[in-house]
């Protein structure tokens, strides 16, 4: 297990330094002078000199590769040229909020997507299974954005039954303001026992989580009914019903869990996936996670918080691509030996 | 336990373990909030404010140049602010001036009482300092203090300002960036950092509550209860900038009557606001006008007359109506409300004149085929309108226009390129003024400049040089001559030079609650509202 372990670390490693090098050359190729958009569009050629040098831009492609992975290493991920901050600062401001998103919209997935994928394989071949199938297809295929407009326009501004936009009543900061320890505002909020704030998290999260979750509740649903039909044609699965079970229980008491091991796989990809599907469904419910920060950036051209945003967002695939793959190496010795 | 608890462990912990090093401990919310549970105030009226951009990049008074000019403007003050009804400036911390007749000594009085929210006085010694901070800083719009000589503190209401040469300083004083007057021992350390962290040490009628760069609610300011304008009557106590870039969004929340004030929508949505029973909307002219500036120094271009023919093909009131109300016909070159605004100027397409020009060139239909290129920003919808009504109406003439849209610094970089050759032959782009004065036009994209810098028609005309920079002493001492000046300018530019032409002055769109009373736009402060001068209503 050991071997297997520090084999995939390895790679991991490789693939996270070769993300570094790719950002980094398409950094420097992206047309326009970082240096004009960290001193502004009215920049005197003195200012412009000073921001140059103040961010080695004089220097060789090879130099400047190298300060930015040593910096890396050093944990400075350089300054955005936008808010002048710290790239990491921002990213640990950032990240929590899409998480906090991402977490909940994975929540109801599961949720949702396991208990369909059920029914589905339940009644395979029937109308309970046709409807799952259409559903989840067209939960798939519909663009987040659309999908996160028409919600909010719908439940939001036309029924009012829900918050239009934002992460929760910003006048709660001055009623109930909000001790910050993990940066996850409903965390936060639940473990200082601040209600109000909970309470209003929790109805802004509704419409921006249920559109994130409508791809990975989708995906999840397939999943777990191609799985539970895979392993109810078992042999085994013929002898629990000839022991007398019915099919519900076949499903549900013994070809559920091991049909669970390539949903968990999946859920682990499409969390990595959800967190920039979000990236528009945050930019119309004005949530402030990665994906308000990654537009601001590129719309400013800051070059160095746009490699922070994909450097982050890579490693997040490299580490839920790397748990899976521990996973089913523990699961599954078979794995180990590939 | 098995492998994948432990794994699944694991990685609990290394989420949380992630997540408190983001937070730390810290307190949301204002500085001096009340606990939680306790409420507020009923009688404090919030106004939300909704920009589409984060609001602040730098919080240092000398050096601030971005979008925090909508905050900064209710927290700090400069000596005079700009009337674009009177194109005067008005007392503000200065409640008189006089200058000499030659324009070079300007004296300020200064009102007396008023403090820094610091707690010290604002006086003339005060203002002394915090302006030549500003003028060794020398970022941002610090130039516009360029003029000056010799700051004195005559006593503690008189601040004298000789000049190295005669300028308009009432004018400068008014500037939206690098004017404000702070206090500049705020800090015991390095103040640019102190300011940096989300402080401020200004004297205007609000000050910093809270600042949570990232947040929807970036930034909240509350009254400052020692304002020198008092606060009896109806004001607002405090203002909540919440960034929403998405547009519908921003009119959802208007709707629903979450906000204020909505900096920006669409001309559709606008549209739809100006409808809407418990909302109030705006239109006013903005001293920012997009220019089409023609290479006069190489390329074919260089030909006038075929500048002259490029001027006339632009559709200008076909741009206008496609605009929707986001745009205004501009008449010359400097917006109204400017002095050196000349009405009646405004052009109109005339086709068959252009034929005529490009027909003497050698060009036009049946004649040789023209190749221009074009470069303007990406992403910005009103350019493109002009540059597909342009593309047309140039096609009809045998003229090929090639459009790039490209991100500002990639274009600038291919304006300033020192070979000539890969230069384009019409730069796009807006300009503004940074204090209420028609001379940034004429200095910064009209003399004569090497190396280029936004003189991006390429234009060197000594005539002209000469002209422009006689400018500010006329402004400063003799109002007629200085309109005369600018008028004759103008049409040497725009005519006989052709060296740009300015298809539209744009349109501040703004929509509002119903509730907020006393709202006027001023066009030389960008974006902001003055929110001290409003009444909250029902």
């Amino acid at each position: 297990m050991l071997r297997y372990l520090t084999r995939r670390l390895g790679q991991a490693v490789l693939v996270v330094a070769g993300v570094v090098i790719l950002t980094f050359v398409i950094m420097r190729l992206v047309p326009g002078d970082p240096a004009v958009a960290y001193a502004g569009p009215r920049a005197s050629p003195a200012e412009l000199a000073a921001a140059r040098a103040r961010f080695g831009l004089n220097d060789s492609l090879p130099v400047q590769l190298w300060s930015y992975v040593r910096d890396l290493l050093g944990g400075d991920w350089g300054t955005s040229l936008h808010t002048r901050r710290p790239v990491r600062d921002d990213l640990f401001q950032a990240f929590p909020a899409s998480l906090e998103l991402v977490g909940a919209a994975l929540v109801v997935a599961i949720v949702v997507g396991i208990p369909l994928g059920i029914a589905a394989a339940r009644y395979k071949g029937k109308l309970p299974d046709l409807s799952i199938r259409i559903s989840s297809m067209l939960a798939v295929s519909v663009p987040v954005f659309w999908l996160a407009l028409a919600l909010q326009t719908l439940f939001a501004s036309g029924l009012g039954w829900f918050p239009v936009a934002g992460e929760y009543d910003a006048n709660l900061d001055a009623t109930s303001p909000l001790h910050v320890y993990t940066n996850i505002t409903a965390v936060d909020a639940l473990f200082t026992g601040n209600w109000p704030i909970l309470g209003s998290t929790l109805a802004h999260l509704v419409l921006p989580a249920l559109v994130i979750a409508a791809y990975p509740a989708g995906v999840i649903a397939q999943m777990t009914r191609a799985a539970l039909i895979e392993e109810s044609s078992r042999d085994h699965a013929r002898l629990e019903r000839a022991l007398g079970f019915g099919e519900t229980a076949v499903l549900t008491r013994f070809a559920l869990r091991p049909a669970l091991n390539p949903v968990l796989s999946l859920i682990a990809l499409v969390f990595a996936y959800s967190i920039v599907n979000g990236f528009l469904v945050e930019a119309v419910f004005n949530w402030p996670g990665l994906g308000r920060y990654a537009a601001d950036s590129i719309r400013s051209l800051d070059t160095p918080a746009i490699a922070g945003v994909t450097l982050l967002v890579a490693i997040l695939y490299v580490v839920a691509n790397l748990a899976v793959d521990l996973v089913q190496g523990v699961i599954d010795p078979r794995v180990r030996s590939r | 336990m098995r492998w994948h608890k432990r794994l699944l462990a694991a990685g609990a912990v290394a989420v949380v373990a992630f997540t408190s090093a983001c937070g730390g401990g810290k307190v949301r919310g204002t500085e001096d909030s009340p606990q939680p549970g306790t409420s507020q105030s009923a009688a404090d009226a919030t106004f939300v404010y909704v920009p589409n951009l984060d609001v602040v990049t730098d919080w240092d008074p000398a050096s601030s140049y971005s979008n925090e000019i909508i905050a900064m403007e209710n927290v700090y003050e400069s000596l005079t602010r700009y009337n674009p009804q009177t194109k005067k400036a008005e007392p503000r911390l200065a409640t008189s001036w006089t200058s000499t007749p030659d324009g070079k000594q300007w004296t300020f009085t200064l009102r007396p009482g008023v403090t820094f929210h610091t707690g010290k006085p604002l006086d003339a010694a005060a203002a002394k300092a915090s302006i030549e901070r500003t003028m060794k800083v020398g970022q941002g719009a610090a130039y516009i203090w360029g003029a000056v000589d010799k700051i004195e503190a005559k006593d503690a209401t008189t601040l004298v300002f000789t000049l190295k040469y005669p300028t308009a300083l009432d004018l400068v004083a008014s500037a939206g960036y690098a004017s404000y007057i702070y206090d500049t021992t705020a800090a015991t350390g390095d103040l640019a950092k102190w300011f940096n962290e989300g402080h401020d040490a200004g004297s205007g009628p609000y000050t910093i509550d809270s600042w949570q760069k990232g947040q929807e609610t970036e930034l909240t300011l509350k009254k400052f209860d020692g304002y020198w304008g008092g606060w009896s009557g109806a004001h607002y106590s405090k203002i909540s900038y919440r960034v929403t870039p998405e547009l519908t969004t921003a009119w959802q929340l208007l709707q629903r009557g979450e906000v204020s004030f909505v900096q920006r929508l669409n001309s559709q949505l606008f549209q739809q606001a100006s409808g809407t029973a418990n909302v109030q909307t705006s239109q006013t002219p903005s001293f920012q006008n997009l220019l089409a500036l023609f290479n006069t120094e190489s390329g074919p271009l260089k030909d006038v007359k075929l500048r002259q023919a490029v001027q006339k093909a632009i559709d200008y009131d076909g741009l206008v109506a496609a605009l929707k109300g986001a745009g205004v016909q501009a008449s010359g070159l400097v917006p109204d409300g400017l002095l050196g605004f000349t009405p009646g100027q405004a052009p109109k397409q005339d086709l068959p004149g252009a034929e005529a020009l490009l027909k003497e060139a050698g060009y036009g239909p049946g004649g040789k085929p023209l190749d221009l290129t074009l470069t303007y920003a990406q992403g910005d919808s009103d350019q493109e309108v002009l540059v597909t009504l342009l593309t047309s109406a140039l096609d009809k003439l045998n003229v090929k226009l090639t459009a790039k849209p490209l991100q500002w610094t990639t274009q600038w970089d291919q304006g300033k390129s020192k070979d000539t050759s890969k230069r384009q032959d019409i730069f796009i782009m807006y300009w503004y003024p940074d204090y209420a004065d028609a001379y940034s036009w004429f200095v910064n994209v009209f003399r004569s400049a090497d190396p280029i810098s936004f003189n991006l028609s390429y234009m060197k005309n000594d005539g002209i040089d000469k002209e422009i920079d006689k400018l500010p002493e006329l402004t400063a001492i003799d109002k007629a001559g200085a309109e005369a000046a600018y008028a004759d300018l103008q049409s040497k530019i725009i005519g006989q030079e052709a060296a740009v032409a300015v298809p539209y002055v744009q349109n501040y769109q703004r929509a509002f609650a119903k509730s907020v009373q006393g709202y006027v736009d001023n066009p030389a402060y960008p974006n902001v509202v003055f929110v001290y001068d409003l009444k909250p209503g029902a």
